[in-house]
């Protein structure tokens, strides 16, 4: 009883900035900032609501925040360091600043937000967590040989979405791991998951397009899907709309 | 020697069928170099300080050549220099035959290395008006002036010209900025003015990879008229510090003054706007929509989508590391400019260095060669070691002693060349394999001549602790072509910065005299237009530094013609055959 009322508390938190947010949002820049007081008031409140920050990041790109974030998830770690939910809000705000960052700014907040996909993974094992720090570990070069450590969180990812009923967003780590196959030019193994993954999910467009291809097409396809210059969807609406407003 | 005068009537095969992009049309281009004569090797300079092993990473510099008729015969010849503690630098002497002569020593050009300076780049530029190219050798300490004295001698006068300064001089161009009708000076200089063969600190690196501001900046020096300059860099408006690597001037806007392109390493380029009243305002932030973190090498000037305006090309690093990506910019006509290096397929030339834009298959489209590659040695490569430091907290970049020895580890090096073709407007595709101009040669910088007025355009390109290469451009006649060779009167005698406007069959090119854009190679003073299957160029217009234009009419293609300002003559280039 007493867990389901915290979590009810937490909703009833959740809607009210998210209500808050859009009364507000978008009529001018200072409205977007009474927006985002109000979502870090909440996630202060609230700072494991995994979904309250991801909220909050995308009206911070909205209105290129970025530092404002990165501040203020500093500092909600700071005072909660068990939330688990709020390292990886914290990692992601790294990752949403790189694409307007310069190149070596891009590899700085490219590992710190490892750093947070790790303590986040330490406080509490999770599929997002395990996807997302293996998916951040394949835009590295190969050069720096952390593409087996990405395999590695991929295939602990899949570990767990195996023992899960099916949901859409899977079909990310039959992309990640195959395409960590390929970076470490283990082509077979890359093909299997692939073709696996579309026999779970037919018609899905990105195993479609690396299964059509091959030798420098490929690498073209896998150089767009890296590319560090374009923006990653950090919004987790697919973890939304899997799990119905209830999601955190 | 004996010297034969002839007229120059050079393309055969005029009214042949044209296919240039007929894939069984094979290679253009020819490695010459060998047999040429030219191949003479660059090499690095090392030093011999406690800092040594450190700065060898970061001083893969100095491979640079000019381009330009020191002599007077109608053929262009090519200064090289080397970097080398007793590396001589070259003055290859063109025979006419696509061969050449060193004839460095007996002019007094040979001695450009010693202990405390070090070859970095060169620049031809009549600085006395006296309608000989005379010779600037940028040094990383004094740098070089050697006045052409017409008898296949040079004299030293850098410190008669007020020249002798202390810096680390990396690029050269000249121009009239002040069209007061001669050339002044603009030099960017790589490191701080600190003397690098024997540092007092060890604090003189890139105090950031982004926005670093404590380099060499520019410096402009205006040509008093009187044979010396006077350094007026803070007076127009051009003081900067940024890590400059390369100069690239043009009249952006068409208003009949030079604009001026600064390409930074470790940060910020800058575009400062001629004012036409002797001074400069830095518009970056609105031409260039804000400011780049990049690793700026290159600033090339052309008009590559025949607009009528001049479009700008500059080199960054485009690697697994670092996608940073060129810059192409469109000149939007209004001072503002649009990156469209994407869009048009040249965005990615690894760590790029010298680019030029020239019409290599006289089809009328300024195609685009680049070069590449920073370090080619070992197996090992040097990118972990440079992000370990870069990741390191609060590491003072600044200070070389944290920077790892490179040793014998690559850094983006093997590096293949490209050859862009313009196909039009703007697109670009990929041709350097297919003309054997994908060496893995560390390149430095391409100076672009027609070196047997054949009216096809050769390179020459320099390479950094490698030899060069002398690209014989072979491409099949019967693609027309019209090189003009201006000569200032009321304006600077080597008319650096007139406009050339032809108009033939209803379409309009456009170029101009460059005064040694593009990173560590000067390329001919001459204009160059592919004509295509155009037989006749209706109209030539010529705007002149000094804001005088002229018109003429009806010249036949395949010539080299020489202008004269003020004087309604053409003239065709003649050329002293050198015989044994």
């Amino acid at each position: 009883m007493k867990r389901r009322n915290s979590i009810l508390a937490k909703m009833i938190s959740f809607l009210f900035a998210i209500v808050f947010a859009m009364a507000l949002h978008p009529r001018a820049i200072a409205e977007d900032v009474s927006a985002a007081t109000a979502l870090e008031a909440a996630l202060e409140k609230d700072p494991d609501n995994l979904r309250l920050g991801s909220e909050y990041r995308q009206l911070i790109i909205r209105t290129s925040q970025y530092d404002r974030a990165l501040k203020f998830f500093e500092k909600l770690v700071q005072e909660h360091d068990n939330a688990a939910s709020a390292h990886l809000n914290y990692a992601f705000a790294y990752v949403d600043k790189i694409p307007i960052a310069g190149s070596i700014t891009q590899v700085l907040l490219a590992n710190s937000a490892l750093a947070q996909f790790s303590r986040s993974l330490e406080l509490g094992p999770s599929w997002i967590g395990y996807y997302s720090r293996g998916n951040s570990y394949l835009y590295w070069p190969k050069i720096f040989g952390r593409t087996p450590l990405g395999i590695d969180d991929l295939k602990e990812a899949m570990r767990l979405q195996r023992g899960e009923s099916k949901k859409a967003y899977y079909v990310r780590t039959y992309i990640a791991l195959g395409d960590g196959y390929w970076k470490m030019d283990e082509l077979n193994k890359a093909k299997a998951i692939w073709n696996e993954g579309l026999s779970l999910f037919p018609g899905n467009p990105a195993l479609k397009a690396r299964l059509s291809t091959q030798g420098d097409e490929l690498k073209a396809v896998m150089d767009d899907a890296y590319d560090i210059t374009k923006r990653i969807d950090t919004s987790l609406q697919e973890l939304w709309a899997d799990q119905g407003t209830q999601g955190r | 020697m004996r010297l034969h005068f002839i007229a120059v009537l050079l393309a055969a095969g005029l009214g042949l069928a044209w296919a240039p992009n007929d894939p069984a049309a094979g290679r253009w281009f020819e490695d010459i170099t060998q047999s040429a004569g030219v191949a003479h090797k660059h090499t690095n300079r090392t030093f011999k300080n406690p800092y040594s092993h450190i700065m060898s990473g970061y001083t893969a510099l100095g491979a640079a050549a000019c381009v330009a008729d020191f002599d007077g015969d109608g053929f262009e010849d090519i200064f090289v220099t080397d970097s080398k503690e007793d590396g001589k630098n070259r003055l290859y002497r063109n025979n006419g035959d696509l061969t050449f002569t060193d004839v460095a020593q007996s002019a007094g050009v040979a001695d450009g290395n010693d202990a405390e300076n070090a070859s970095a780049d060169c620049l031809w530029f009549d600085f006395n008006n006296n309608g000989r190219p005379d010779l600037l050798i940028i040094r990383f300490g004094y740098s070089q002036l050697f006045e052409n004295l017409g008898n296949g001698k040079f004299q030293e006068v850098a410190e008669k010209a007020g020249l002798l300064h202390y810096m680390n001089a990396i690029s050269a161009i000249a121009f009239d900025y002040d069209r007061d009708k001669d050339l002044d000076l603009f030099l960017g200089a790589y490191f701080q003015p600190v003397n690098i063969f024997h540092p007092e600190t060890p604090r003189f690196f890139p105090e950031s990879f982004e926005t670093a501001n404590n380099g060499g900046g520019v410096m402009a020096f205006r040509n008093n008229g009187d044979g010396t300059f006077t350094n007026v860099t803070k007076e127009i408006g051009l003081e900067q510090s940024g890590w400059v690597l390369d100069l690239g001037h043009t009249d952006a806007n068409n208003d009949g003054w030079d604009d001026l392109y600064v390409a930074c390493d470790f940060g910020t380029d800058r575009f400062f706007v001629n004012n036409g009243d002797g001074t400069f305002s830095d518009i970056t932030e609105k031409a260039l929509g804000g400011f780049d973190t990049k690793k700026g090498m290159n600033a090339e000037w052309g008009d590559y989508d025949n607009d009528g305006f001049f479009d700008v090309f500059v080199t960054n690093i485009t690697d697994d590391y670092m996608r940073e990506g060129n810059f192409l910019w469109h000149n939007n006509g209004n001072l503002t400019f649009t990156d469209v290096a994407r869009e048009t397929g040249t965005y990615d030339t690894g760590w790029g260095w010298g680019g030029k834009f020239f019409d290599y298959d006289n089809d009328g489209w300024l195609d685009l060669y680049v070069v590449n590659g920073w370090v080619s040695a070992g197996k090992e490569n040097y990118v972990p070691d440079i992000f370990e430091m870069i990741m390191r907290p609060n590491v003072d970049l600044a200070d070389l002693r944290n920077w790892p020895p490179m040793e014998d580890k690559s850094l983006s090096g093997y590096q293949k060349k490209k050859l862009f073709h313009n196909e039009g407007r703007h697109s670009f595709k990929e041709e350097a394999g297919r003309h054997a101009l994908d060496s893995q040669r560390d390149g430095r910088g391409i100076a672009v001549a027609d070196f047997d007025n054949d009216g096809r355009l050769d390179l020459f390109v320099t390479n950094a602790n490698a030899a060069p290469f002398l690209y014989h451009n072979s491409l099949p006649t019967g693609a027309h072509w019209a090189e003009f060779l201006l000569e200032g009167t009321v304006s600077n005698r080597m008319a650096v910065g007139a406009q050339v406007r032809i108009i033939a069959n209803g379409e309009t090119r456009l170029s101009f005299v460059n005064g040694g854009n593009g990173f560590a190679a000067q390329s001919t003073p001459r204009i160059h237009f592919g004509l295509g299957k155009i037989t006749t160029v209706d109209r030539v217009e010529v705007r002149w530094p000094s804001g005088g234009r002229q018109i003429f009419e009806n010249l036949a293609a395949d010539k080299i013609y020489k202008l004269r300002e003020g004087d309604q003559t053409t003239s065709i280039l003649a050329v002293k055959l050198r015989k044994p």
